[in-house]
């Protein structure tokens, strides 16, 4: 790892305009309620599917609650969601995949027949069978996306710490009688770190989308405000205009949290792999 | 070599454009008119196939006939023009009508409806119950009388009205009337004919059936296409679809574009339903608080912008004709609500809501319940709202495992017997509520009463106790229009088509 991989993100447009655009969504999110004088569900005195104005920037919807503070509101969700998600797939996926890696045999054969079993299993399913059971809040949402994500992960980091452990530093500190936590923690994950945000922003980003998409089938608390819950009721009124300043803005505010995390994403990868490199620019920067 | 190909095409073209596009259309004052649904498939439309809801029975309605029917006004001769009540043998007699022909020709005789009557015996109807009539005899071919197994109220709306009339020479001898779909299946007594059914892109296209004895249809050919709820506007504007239900926000506009608005009954119902299996609802002191702490109106005017009528814990609507506006109101007062929970120690008692979003017109979603939420919190209640899919929520509330739940269902401009069925039928809508002995007798009692206003007192009387006991609370029952644009004119059925079913597609509309 010779490349300065952050730099090279920074550097480049497409990690230019994906930090800027997360870094925008986590401003209105942490800032919603000076953003907005009212509350999410609060029914205002302005009529119902008003036009956007300077007291309601995005108007009213249907129940006279005020769509911008709604679009602030559902930000911090979708944002919590990913944020936890990612790191919490990215703990179980070094937890597993190093390990399996360090210890090999039949432990790792185990890790990757759970992995195995776990990608195959239909994750929206799941959750709505699981959401009939339990009540549905944002820390359930957390823990079960993260449940079902991790394993992709998981094998990544697998595959990137057989390589690691077997490098100079690595075998000097087992000859000297390091633990496996000890390599995991000192070792492997330091070496890991550009990978492991790749697998997390990845992760984060799927999360984001599902709890969207889930919150529109009607699985998430109730009293939460959600991008997929405000689309699910701004899709009953397209035949008025107010899809204009309700449909739209949600879901240009999910597209870019997304494209956002993609961005992001995607520079990061090409900044570590040589194959997604730009011949000229990175030439001094080369393995 | 290119002119006579230039000149043969032409001719073609010419002979196409002389028989126009649709074949025979042309002496109906209206071709074809296009009907918007959001479903689609209702199934195929003969009566042992169609779906078991409104829309799908009305589709098969427009080939087979009943032996009376309803418009407007009330009822309607079809196949039999005049019928009586024999009180002494219990039965009703019916005169045919005479010179009626099925669509393939034969003549249509008292030994049909013989067939029929016998015919759901072994094959039970979806919307008849065959227990109810015991027989049928034929006298000559032109009457016919069935003998009830017991007194029956609603004789007339739920079987005369509603059983559609089979060929005998058809459907004798078809074993698994449910899978008989050739093209026989489908000759019916009634207006149209079907030409077309796509059960994957949910359409239907009826062509006109000039025989019918009531008068020659107007219209042409009727064709069902599937559109949502929120596209069917934006047709009617441009012509694309002739009628179609509207969500109420869409009147104003669609009547500034020149199309016809009709709003129909109020006969369907938002319901909480309240699990009175078990503490502390099992009480129906708790449950009256309950009532007292819903602020109706607010649910009408918020979740609904005032486009619906307060819900009556009586279950009937106010604008039905068996309503009993003596029913106690529960007017909203948190204060006395909060009290009366003191009083019986559930200050603070923990209650869940189940809700489900359908996105439908007047279902009680999220909206509907962030209110209840909000207050019975005001009335001392520790409340928690939990979204589930429709269905999970239908079935836990059919194995009562949940403390209140939104739902909602229809039927209430029906006949009066909706009331049995909600309160005591072990089905889903219904509150399944068997606590009150006197309310359980007025409801079965009612149904054998055939005398008119002793049955109303009794419909009346069992409003009360109900509102009394409160199983469940109607919250309201939300507007419902349909707009057209006015080439037929269409109407809501006086006690809905069959029944209750609350369309504006009468087919005597279509004559």
């Amino acid at each position: 790892m010779h490349v300065n991989v952050w730099h090279e993100v920074v550097e480049s447009n497409m990690g230019k305009a994906g930090l800027l655009l997360i870094g925008l969504m986590v401003v209105l999110a942490v800032f919603a309620p000076v953003l907005s004088p009212y509350s999410p569900r609060e029914n205002t005195s302005t009529p119902a599917f008003s036009r956007p104005s300077a007291d309601h920037w995005l108007g009213t919807n249907d129940a006279r609650q005020d769509i911008w503070t709604q679009l602030l509101y559902g930000a911090r969700t979708s944002l919590t969601v990913g944020f936890g998600v990612a790191l919490l797939t990215a703990l179980i996926s070094i937890l597993v995949g190093g390990t399996a890696a360090i210890f090999g045999g039949l432990y790792d054969r185990f890790w990757m027949r759970v992995v195995d079993a776990t990608m195959a299993v239909p994750d929206v399913i799941v959750i709505i069978l699981v959401a009939a059971y339990l009540r549905p809040n944002v820390l359930l949402m957390i823990l079960l996306l993260s449940a079902l994500s991790w394993p992709g992960g998981a094998r990544v980091i697998r595959a990137q710490t057989l390589t690691l452990k077997e490098r100079m530093h690595v075998s000097a500190a087992r000859t000297f009688g390091a633990g496996w936590s000890h390599l995991l923690v000192r070792h492997i994950i330091p070496d890991l770190g550009p990978i492991l945000v790749a697998i997390m922003i990845q992760d984060a980003r799927r999360a984001v989308f599902m709890e969207a998409g889930l919150s529109f089938l009607g699985i998430s608390d109730p009293s939460v405000m959600s991008w997929g819950k405000m689309m699910q009721y701004a899709r009953v009124f397209t035949y008025l205009e107010v899809w204009k300043w309700w449909l739209l803005p949600t879901g240009l505010a999910l597209s870019l949290t997304l494209m956002g995390l993609s961005f992001t994403g995607y520079s990061l990868e090409s900044a570590l792999d040589p194959r997604l490199r730009e011949a000229d620019h990175h030439h001094d920067g080369g393995i | 070599m290119l002119k006579p190909l230039i000149f043969g095409l032409a001719l073609t073209l010419l002979a196409l454009m002389a028989s126009g596009p649709v074949g025979g259309a042309a002496n109906h004052e209206v071709a074809e008119y296009t009907i918007a649904d959001a479903t689609g498939d209702w199934g195929f439309p003969s009566p042992y196939a169609h779906y078991s809801r409104g829309p799908g029975y009305v589709r098969m309605s427009f080939i087979f006939d009943t032996l009376v029917w309803k418009d407007d006004e009330g009822y309607l001769p079809a196949l039999a023009e005049d019928w009586e009540f024999v009180k002494d043998e219990n039965a009703y007699s019916f005169d045919l009508r005479k010179g009626v022909t099925w669509h393939d020709g034969e003549e249509f005789t008292a030994d049909d409806v013989v067939f029929t009557v016998g015919y759901i015996q072994d094959h039970p109807y979806q919307w008849v119950d065959s227990s109810i009539v015991d027989r049928a005899e034929a006298d000559g071919d032109h009457s016919v009388k069935l003998y009830l197994s017991e007194p029956y109220a609603p004789f007339m709306d739920l079987v005369a009205c509603t059983l559609p009339i089979l060929p005998e020479h058809v459907w004798d001898g078809v074993s698994d009337p449910a899978s008989f779909r050739d093209d026989e299946a489908l000759i019916g007594t009634g207006p149209f004919r079907l030409l077309d059914y796509n059960k994957a892109r949910g359409t239907y296209l009826y062509e006109a059936y000039e025989g019918y004895y009531l008068g020659a249809p107007k219209v042409g050919r009727i064709i069902f296409d599937k559109m949502s709820d929120q596209t069917a506007p934006a047709g009617l504007r441009q012509g694309s679809v002739d009628a179609a239900s509207v969500p109420p926000e869409a009147v104003l506009q669609l009547e500034g574009s020149g199309l016809e608005v009709i709003e129909g009954a109020h006969d369907w119902n938002a319901k909480l339903m309240i699990n009175h299996q078990k503490e502390p609802f099992s009480d129906p002191e708790f449950r009256r608080a309950l009532a007292i702490a819903i602020d109706r109106e607010t649910l009408v005017d918020v979740a609904q912008r005032g486009q619906a009528v307060v819900g009556s814990p009586g279950l009937v609507p106010p604008d039905s004709d068996w309503y009993n506006s003596d029913v106690e109101e529960y007017d909203y007062n948190p204060d006395v609500a909060r009290s009366m929970i003191e009083d019986l120690g559930y200050e603070g008692e923990e209650v869940e809501i189940l809700v489900a979003e359908r996105g439908t017109v007047g279902w009680p979603g999220s909206r509907v319940a962030e209110l209840v939420e909000e207050q019975l919190e005001d009335a001392g209640l520790d409340v928690t709202l939990r979204s589930l899919d429709g269905a999970t929520l239908d079935s836990r509330v059919m194995a009562w495992e949940f403390d209140l739940a939104l739902l909602g269902h229809g039927g209430l401009g029906a006949d009066p017997d909706y009331l049995r069925r909600m309160a005591l039928d072990d089905t889903l809508n219904s509150a399944r509520y068997y606590e009150n002995g006197d309310l359980v007798d007025l409801l079965e009692e009612q149904l054998r009463e055939i005398d008119e206003e002793d049955r109303a007192d009794m419909i009346f009387e069992s409003q009360e106790l109900y509102a009394e006991d409160l199983p469940a609370l109607t919250l309201y029952y939300p507007n419902w229009y349909w707009a057209h644009n006015g080439e037929v004119d269409l109407y809501y059925t006086k006690g809905g088509i069959a029944i209750g079913v609350p369309i504006p597609l009468n087919k005597i509309a279509f004559l």
